[in-house]
């Protein structure tokens, strides 16, 4: 520090050395030392738990995922559907239904009022859905 | 009967030792911690602006951060001095908060009833024209000049400390002074 020489300013380091020092003297060095391990025990003892959310990680695969969605969104609106793309198939998993949703569905398939029943001829099986198969051989148990 | 061996004094632990030693879980390992650096850190924390009465909550909540941080601490200054600037980050905080707040503390010389009066004023007239003229300085050059000057830190440790390079932390140190003296003439 000798090589300084602003710092051979006296008044000016005496005083610097000397800021804070009262203030300092009169903290109870023990009695902080002993809040302070009090306050580390409790916090231990209730860990803080932080939510999923609040993870870098998987603040990282939200934000990627938005940008994907977005990105989708965008993409379809900038090249519209070819004319001749067919419309997607909405396709309904029967695993995904409770036993009084099946039974409505069969019941409304055995209605006289129902949808006229899928032929074998008009399509190939693999077309189908869960659903329309389904129909399908509800329609071929009425017939035999 | 041979003559009885010199009991070799114990050497206390090192500081690398003591964090090592609370991270296993040793409560007076950070105790001891805490002893060893509160009235340095009190100093710091006062000069650089702290209200007296706040004095003793800033210093534990200081240790607390460092606790809890210190798995990041990496040695790359000393560990008084990470906690000298994790003490400056508490005190910035506690600033913010008093200013919402709008709390005015009242000046130590206002406060404290100990001593004669006058020349309690008169002693603490020259050091409150050195901490407002700090409170005036940007907090970088506040900062480097109370660890260089108060703390007696060498410019490496506190570029160091603070993620700046010795040559940036001498001439925050240099721009400090001349604006100190200027308060001070």
């Amino acid at each position: 520090m000798k090589d300084d020489a602003t710092f051979h300013d006296a008044r000016l380091q005496e005083l610097a050395q000397r800021l804070g020092t009262r203030a300092a003297e009169r903290l109870d060095v023990e009695r902080t030392a002993q809040a302070v391990v009090a306050r580390l025990r409790e916090q231990a003892r209730a860990p803080a738990r932080p939510s999923v959310w609040s993870q870098p990680a998987w603040l990282k695969i939200a934000a990627a995922l938005v940008v994907v969605a977005g990105a989708g969104v965008v993409a379809r609106g900038v090249w519209p559907a070819r004319p001749g793309a067919a419309a997607p198939v909405e396709t309904v998993d029967l695993s995904d239904m409770s036993a009084p949703q099946l039974r409505e569905l069969l019941r409304s398939v055995e209605q006289p009022g129902a949808p006229e029943p899928v032929s074998s001829q008009d399509v190939g099986l693999e077309d189908l859905s869960p659903a329309q198969l389904r129909a399908l051989l509800a329609s071929l148990e009425t017939e035999t | 009967m041979p003559p009885a061996e010199p009991v070799a004094a114990v050497p206390s632990p090192t500081d690398a030792a003591l964090i090592a030693a609370w991270q296993g879980g040793d409560e007076q390992a950070a105790a001891e911690l805490v002893r060893r650096h509160a009235r340095a850190l009190a100093r710091f924390l006062a000069g650089a602006g702290a209200p007296e009465a706040d004095l003793d909550d800033v210093v534990q909540e200081t240790f607390i951060r460092a606790f809890r941080a210190v798995a990041t601490f990496r040695g790359q200054c000393r560990f008084r001095t990470w906690l000298l600037t994790i003490g400056g980050n508490v005190l910035k905080d506690a600033h913010r908060r008093a200013k919402r707040s709008r709390v005015v503390p009242l000046g130590d010389d206002l406060r404290s009833t100990d001593g004669d009066p006058h020349e309690r004023a008169v002693a603490a007239e020259a050091e409150g024209r050195l901490g407002e003229g700090l409170q005036q300085l940007p907090r970088l050059q506040r900062e480097v000049f109370l660890l260089r000057a108060q703390q007696g830190l060498e410019y490496e440790e506190i570029a160091a400390a603070l993620g700046t390079t010795p040559g940036a932390a001498r001439v925050h140190y240099h721009h400090a002074v001349r604006r100190l003296k200027d308060c001070l003439k």
